[in-house]
């Protein structure tokens, strides 16, 4: 009589690998449509809160002074800096927008296989 | 770098994303069907209806998937549930009793028409006694996921086993070498 071993080897052997042949496809044609967030909502929140926030800034800095003031402080500063500055503002803006869209998009993040 | 089960639920829960619940799906169908079909003794159609439910009920309830097992092991118990159920439904007698099963692998009873096989051999033993050797011995469950599956007792399912394998021993020693 042959061992356990053995037997379970070919019960594993045994079992043959069933072909998707469309099971797959056929599965995601039933499966509930994804559930969707209205999308005004969240520009009417994101929106909302910048303008509160907005407000209670322009209030608590008497009346927008320090933006008068910082404005005038630039003013001071060489072109080169300003553009410099300018420029690395753009290019950290720029690199989180890309990783949110990279984060956003299944097709691009399967091919860059990158983890965040 | 290959994303791992785990990595794919995340992104359903998180971002509902139904391309990587379909690369669950390409990734188990195979070993989900293939226990269906052993458990309603190779009844394809049916067991591939049944492979169908247990794949949609898996993303419908994936938020109660809370990944202490594996998620293999949450899909089988999935798929034993829609077993039972449709097993209750259709009013089958889930288990044959041992004087019959004695009767069937008797081999002077045996259609010597029929495979002397191994998975022959396997449609031939009780359900509870099937299941524990496809999903122990077949398909690598440790007897305590197993338990968790099938919603018996561990000792249970060692029994199971223990006994499915000597049946299946005993049948094809008395069928002989093919």
């Amino acid at each position: 009589m042959i061992d356990d071993e053995t037997l379970d080897r070919q019960l594993r052997e045994a079992a043959p690998y069933v072909d998707d042949e469309g099971f797959t496809a056929r599965v995601m044609a039933k499966l509930p449509a994804a559930p969707r967030e209205p999308q005004w909502l969240r520009a009417v929140i994101l929106v909302g809160l910048a303008l509160l926030g907005s407000g209670v800034a322009y209030l608590l800095s008497g009346g927008g002074r320090f933006v008068r003031e910082g404005v005038i402080q630039l003013a001071g500063f060489p072109i080169w800096l300003l553009l410099v500055f300018a420029f690395g503002c753009g290019l950290v803006v720029g690199a989180f927008a890309v990783i949110v869209a990279i984060r956003k998009t299944p097709e691009v993040r399967d091919v860059a296989r990158l983890r965040f | 770098m290959e994303l791992t089960d785990a990595d794919l639920v995340a992104r359903v829960l998180v971002d509902d994303d139904q391309h990587a619940f379909g690369e669950l799906v390409r990734r188990h169908q195979s070993t989900v069907r293939g226990l269906l079909r052993q458990l309603t003794r190779t009844d394809i159609a049916l067991a591939d209806d049944l492979a169908q439910e247990t794949f949609i009920r898996a993303y419908k309830n994936i938020r109660s998937f809370r990944g202490e097992a594996r998620f293999s092991t949450w899909l089988y118990r999935i798929a034993y549930n829609c077993f039972r159920e449709d097993a209750r439904r259709r009013k089958e007698v889930v288990g044959v009793d041992e004087e019959q099963w004695q009767a069937e692998h008797d081999p002077q009873t045996v259609d010597p028409g029929l495979r002397h096989d191994l998975m022959h051999a396997l449609s031939l033993l009780p359900l509870h006694e099937r299941t524990a050797i496809v999903l122990c011995c077949q398909n690598g469950l440790s007897h305590d996921e197993a338990s968790r599956v099938l919603d018996i007792p561990l000792g249970t399912v060692k029994t199971n086993v223990l006994r499915g394998r000597e049946k299946l021993k005993r049948t094809l020693a008395a069928w002989g070498p093919n």
